[in-house]
């Protein structure tokens, strides 16, 4: 296959090794070391992509990150990537990609022709045209997206790996071109730790492109040189195909490398991309410069490129994308392009050069060339369709603000054009520092510092080589010595490069036309989103001012290019429409990401059964091998319920609450919190973060409390043991453990420092089962013969140490289940051996295991509350019934007490917490139904309450619920409704909440 | 005691149903970039007290036959007793002894304001060594362990920090050698995240 623009001097790539490829369909060879870029050009394919709004066809521009219209699909299906620049995406065997701006072809014109979103699309044409009717929005959007084409997010999961890696250095380079390069010699040679990130293939930055000689050496050979000098240090980490993508506070910095990405897609070899999160000491920014693009009529035709593009291609991947170029400047720089392009063997037609009068030395050597200079002229206009046919040149008057004389064609392919060269801030503005506008370099300068950092090269507007070169050498020996490495003094003499003097550039945005930009044929500022210098201008008639408004308005700059060809044009025109200078203007703020990064990398391997830690009870996997059905309870994983086979959740929840009440269930309760809490106020300490007391609780007792938050509402409730004097132990809910402690501690060290009290996490160290039901005692008394079970001797609210199966255990007699209940705690490692022997012991009783959900119906028959379930962080105890947990007597005040005084906790139509019991015996109702007194009235009803928990009981064969209900203790009998969507409603009587055993005999026994 | 009881209840240690899982290409701890081993003889201790109190950290040196360490994050060690600093009044001890007779040592010897929890049950430690461990660490914490190699200090050191998701204990060992010691509810998980994050060379549970 012929590749027509190839030339025989293939720079960075090798021409005995091609690569075949597909674009839209079509297949193409390139070679190794290409981009999708320059094997296309190579292959002279002009479009790759159709404009946002116009549709008209566009071609590459640019060779890096700044690309605005070649953005590509990459493969299909599972793995497929949207939105990827071809000049970003290096050629791999059997690539396949798609245009994603082109429907239904890039080649074919039905847009193009109607034209129908052009002209309907002025700026602040969302706002203009779609505010009304709301409703057609999603239809417009969905229109509008179809025909613009951002790509397709795959719609399988995504097969590739990707991970996170944080790293710590003294010394972050950002950009291995020259500075950056220096930069990290300089500072590795101190033993710093350094990191160094460019997010090209291979280090080297501009001078992989260029012609200059440095140290007597050609740029290749000093990138060599260099590079193998860092790599010999193994304090320097190198990281390629890696973009730093976000700087943020406390110099934390994000890298996205692309380790596979090259290799193809589906490629096996370990993760795609690895997210590396930077704590960097001392950071040199070493990001380099976009060349400026000029802005002319149908400066958007194929074939108008970037300047510093079009030596690119030439010098480092030996494509010249065209046969006659013109080059349009404002500056001496540029002419170089005029120089490789020369020494392709090609036609340069000639320099277009905006100054009156240039006489320096490039200018020179290029007028020795043959090739013809004119000066004072400017490119006005593209001409073509497809692919640029000619230039329309004119002189202009000295500021360049307008055409003065004949406009005249030149036949040509191709237009390179500078604008200049804009620093590439964005890193440094990421930190807070505001851009500073220099008018003696024509662009934004990095602004005060915030961080740890400094700009280096071309991205601080350092613009020569030789200057650059210092700057990175003085900046990444400063770095490092401010880290601790190092005396700051540079080691490596300076190197000796001989650059041409330039001549002062003319600061040119926008080349005037022969008519005003508004009747002009478009002057495209940013080629991606299709925003216009006449565009712009419309946006400051009709009012608007600021920058960062004119932003939105326009879109300028919101595309996956972010604007950085076209921003500062933007901003220059906007200033020059208002009257103003650029600094005035100023420029928009720069955030992350600096370059499109995948969910996938952000996600790393926090995915799947990663994505939240489970955690396991020393009896889960007893749990598993008996088929439990498991909850999630804060991070645990709890037995839901045990189902039999065949058996539904109805039928296992009937049998294991039938179990309890009539014989025996078990239940694994150690995912309860524990606290221990021992020092001589401990009771004290303990007695203030409770509604009751506990100064009189004896050695062997427990008592239930419940926690309020100063607000009076319940936080947290559960039981505390008394374990010897000054010694405690605190049972907190499952879910609540973290922030009950965190609770505690903030209390005792931020408002009672004075109590000696200390806390320690025990959840983890026992395990507990829990046995409860009529039969409870014979169980235990075949498994431990060290505690006396009598009822008098160990009663209910109490807990004795002794022997369980074994094992050393700590029993205590509380019930969550109304029933006589043994909750035995051991040393987790026995837990499940202790759970074994409890069911081997418990087997002549059909010792049932139960789960969450039989835990929950059980209580719920009794009344008792589940913190978060029937309270919702507005409930005081008097609202649950509970006044009797709340201290009349305590000497010291408690958290909370002060607020249930207010006047609205004690208002008498407050929810209060009731039982429901449906007049239908079998009908259960919704949890989180409303409830109100009439179902027929009119919407919007009067909501009376809510339902809390509800439950079909098998013990009471009857439907039963927790209700929070306005003044619903006194409104006992009453009949109320739970109205559903479908219409229909569910009536039940106000109850006590309290269904099963009132008086509490079945567990004091 | 009731004829249906095994003399010798059985043990189960947090990392009982991980053991001897690998990941990767890795078949045994000869071929693992990753191997992690579960060490669990004795017991584990939290120790609360008033450092500025001369008495505490004799009665401690004399139980212990090792002083308190002071310096954040740091740990003293012997044969068999390891003191890892948690908080300015907060230990860790780790000791081959079983705990009962530890906590009752050290309540014997230390008087006023203190605390001591058998806190047994509730850990484990797992040791890490091979050639991965550098690369796992940085996956999984974002403490900054490699400066721990890099700049050796006198003192031994260790660090609560975030583990993945978990919380750690980690503690530097000598040879490059690094140990964990994490809370038994999350050993699975803590060992899913390891066997995942060195699968690339290779991670191997010691059985």
């Amino acid at each position: 296959m012929k590749q027509k623009n190839r030339l025989v001097v293939s720079g960075r790539t090798d021409p005995n090794q091609p690569i075949n490829f597909t674009f839209n369909g079509k297949p193409y060879q390139g070679l190794l070391g290409d981009t999708l870029a320059s094997a296309l050009l190579a292959n002279g394919v002009n479009v790759v992509g159709r404009s946002f709004k116009y549709a008209r066809p566009r071609g590459i521009v640019g060779h890096g990150p700044e690309e605005p219209n070649g953005i590509i699909q990459l493969g299909s299906g599972s793995a497929t990537v949207p939105n990827l620049k071809v000049t970003q995406v290096e050629l791999y065997e059997g690539l396949d990609a798609k245009s994603v701006n082109g429907w239904p072809s890039v080649n074919i014109d039905v847009m193009g022709l109607v034209g129908v979103f052009g002209r309907l699309m002025p700026p602040g044409f969302y706002y203009k045209t779609f505010m009304y009717p709301k409703k057609l929005w999603m239809t417009y959007e969905h229109f509008i997206r179809k025909a613009a084409g951002l790509g397709k997010t795959p719609t399988e999961a995504d097969p590739d790996t990707y991970e996170k890696l944080n790293q710590h250095c003294d010394v972050l380079v950002v950009g291995a071109g020259p500075a950056g390069l220096m930069a990290a010699l300089e500072a590795g040679l101190t033993g710093a730790r350094v990191i160094i990130s460019d997010e090209q293939s291979e280090f080297g930055g501009s001078l992989l492109a260029s012609t200059q000689r440095i140290d007597d050496q050609s740029s290749t050979d000093w990138i060599a040189q260099t590079v193998s000098a860092i790599t010999a240090m193994p304090n320097v980490q190198r990281l390629s195909r890696s973009t730093v993508f976000g700087y943020y506070d406390h110099n934390f910095l994000t890298i996205l490398e692309k380790r596979t990405d090259h290799l193809g897609i589906n490629s096996p070899q370990g993760a795609r991309q690895r997210l590396h999160r930077v704590r960097a000491k001392q950071v040199v920014l070493a990001t380099g410069a976009f060349e400026r693009p000029l802005v002319f009529a149908h400066n958007d035709i194929p074939g108008v490129m970037q300047a510093s593009s079009v030596s690119t291609y030439v010098n480092r991947y030996g494509v010249a994308p065209g046969e006659k170029l013109v080059l349009a400047t404002t500056n001496d720089n540029a002419y170089q392009t005029a120089i490789d392009w020369y020494n392709s063997g090609r036609v340069v037609v000639a320099v277009v050069d905006t100054r009156q009068a240039t006489n320096g030395p490039l200018v020179s050597h290029v007028k020795d060339l043959g090739i013809e200079v004119l000066q004072g002229y400017g490119v006005i206009q593209a001409k073509g369709s497809k692919r640029v046919r000619g230039a329309l040149v004119a002189p202009l008057n000295e500021n360049g603000t307008k055409v003065t004389g004949p406009v005249e064609q030149l036949k040509c392919d191709l237009i390179a054009t500078s604008g200049g060269w804009s620093a590439a801030v964005h890193l440094s503005s990421h930190t807070g520092a505001k851009p500073i506008w220099d008018d003696a370099i024509v662009s934004f300068r990095p602004g005060i510092s915030k961080q740890q950092e400094r700009s280096v090269g071309a991205c601080n507007g350092t613009f020569d080589l030789a200057q650059g070169l210092l700057e990175g050498a003085l900046a990444g020996a400063e770095a490092a010595h401010l880290a601790g490495f190092g005396d700051g003094q540079v080691k490596r003499g300076m190197a000796i490069v001989n650059t041409l003097e330039e001549q002062p550039q003319q600061a040119l945005f926008l080349i005037p036309h022969t008519l005003p930009s508004s009747r002009a044929p478009s002057q495209f500022v940013d080629l991606q989103l299709d925003v216009s210098a006449a565009g712009i201008e419309l946006a400051v008639t009709e009012g608007f001012e600021s920058v960062e408004h004119v932003k939105r308005y326009t879109a300028l700059g919101f595309g996956t290019d972010q604007g950085k060809l076209g921003n500062i044009n933007g901003m220059a025109i906007l200033a020059n429409a208002l009257g103003q200078s650029i600094a005035e203007t100023g420029t928009t703020i720069f955030r992350p990401s600096y370059t499109p990064t995948t969910f996938g990398a952000i996600a790393g391997r926090d995915i799947g059964e990663l994505f939240d830690p489970e955690r396991y009870t020393a009896m889960h996997r007893w749990h598993e091998q008996q088929g439990a059905v498991f909850e999630d309870v804060g991070q645990w994983k709890r037995p839901w319920y045990f189902p039999n086979q065949q058996e539904t959740m109805h039928q296992a929840v009937n049998r294991e609450c039938r179990a309890v009440r009539n014989s025996l269930g078990i239940l694994d309760a150690s995912t309860l919190g524990k606290i221990d809490i021992q020092g001589p106020d401990a009771a004290e300490f303990i007695t203030r973060m409770y509604t009751n007391s506990y100064l009189t609780l004896a050695p062997g007792k427990c008592r239930y409390g419940v926690m309020l938050k100063e607000d009076g509402m319940i936080f947290d409730d559960g039981v505390c043991a008394c374990i010897s004097d000054n010694h405690y132990l605190m049972f907190t809910t499952t879910g609540g453990a973290a922030g009950v402690l965190a609770w505690l501690e903030l209390w005792q060290q931020t408002e009672w420092p004075e109590l000696q009290v200390y806390f320690t996490s025990v959840t983890d160290h026992w395990a507990t089962a829990t046995i409860t039901g009529p039969n409870a005692r014979h169980v235990m008394a075949k498994v431990c013969d060290d505690i006396d079970l009598s009822a008098d001797k160990f009663g209910f609210m109490d807990w004795r140490d002794g022997t369980v199966a074994g094992i050393a255990a700590r029993v205590f007699r509380i019930s969550f289940t109304g029933e006589l209940t043994y909750e035995i705690n051991v040393s987790a490692h026995y837990g499940r051996y202790l759970w074994e022997k409890l069911m081997a012991a418990g087997a002549e009783f059909d010792i049932t295991p139960y789960g969450t959900e039989t835990m929950h119906v059980l209580r719920a028959e009794k009344g008792f509350i589940i913190v978060g379930q029937d309270t919702d962080g507005s409930m005081t105890p008097t609202d649950m019934n509970m006044d009797w947990v709340i201290g009349k007597k305590k000497t010291f005040s408690f958290i909370g007490k002060r607020s249930l005084e207010r006047s609205d906790c004690l208002r008498d139509n407050r929810k209060q917490l009731v039982g429901l019991k449906t007049l239908v015996p079998t009908a259960v109702i919704p949890e989180g139904a409303q409830i109100v007194n009439d179902p027929h009235q009119p919407l919007p009803m009067a909501m009376q309450g809510h339902v809390t928990s509800s439950y079909f009981s098998a013990n009471l064969d009857h439907s039963i619920a927790l209700a929070v209900v306005k003044g619903g203790l006194n409104r006992m009998g009453e009949i109320v409704y739970c109205p559903a969507a479908d219409g229909s409603s569910i009536a039940a009587e106000i109850v006590n909440s309290v269904f099963y055993d009132p008086k509490g005999e079945r567990q004091h026994v | 005691m009731s004829e249906s009881l095994q003399p010798q209840p059985r043990f189960e240690s947090p990392s009982h149903y991980v053991r001897g899982r690998h990941s990767g290409n890795a078949q045994s701890v000869t071929d693992a970039g990753l191997v992690v081993t579960e060490v669990n003889n004795g017991c584990y201790l939290n120790l609360r007290g008033d450092a500025s109190n001369a008495e505490f950290n004799a009665a401690v040196l004399s139980v212990l036959g090792i002083s308190l360490p002071l310096m954040p994050g740091t740990f003293v060690a012997n044969d068999t007793e390891y003191l890892y600093w948690l908080g300015p009044n907060e230990w860790l001890l780790v000791s081959a002894q079983p705990g009962q007779k530890r906590e009752a040592d050290l309540r014997a010897a230390l008087n006023g304001h203190i605390a001591v929890v058998d806190v047994s049950g509730g850990f484990t430690q797992l040791n890490l060594c091979g050639p991965s461990l550098n690369l796992v660490l940085k996956k999984s914490s974002v403490y900054d362990f490699e400066e721990w190699w890099i700049q050796p200090k006198n003192d031994q050191r260790c660090v609560q920090t975030t583990f993945a998701k978990a919380s750690a204990l980690v503690i530097g060992q000598s040879q490059g050698s690094f140990a964990i010691i994490i809370r038994r509810s999350f050993t699975d998980y803590i060992a899913q995240w390891l066997l995942d994050c060195a699968a690339d060379n290779g991670c191997f549970i010691s059985p």
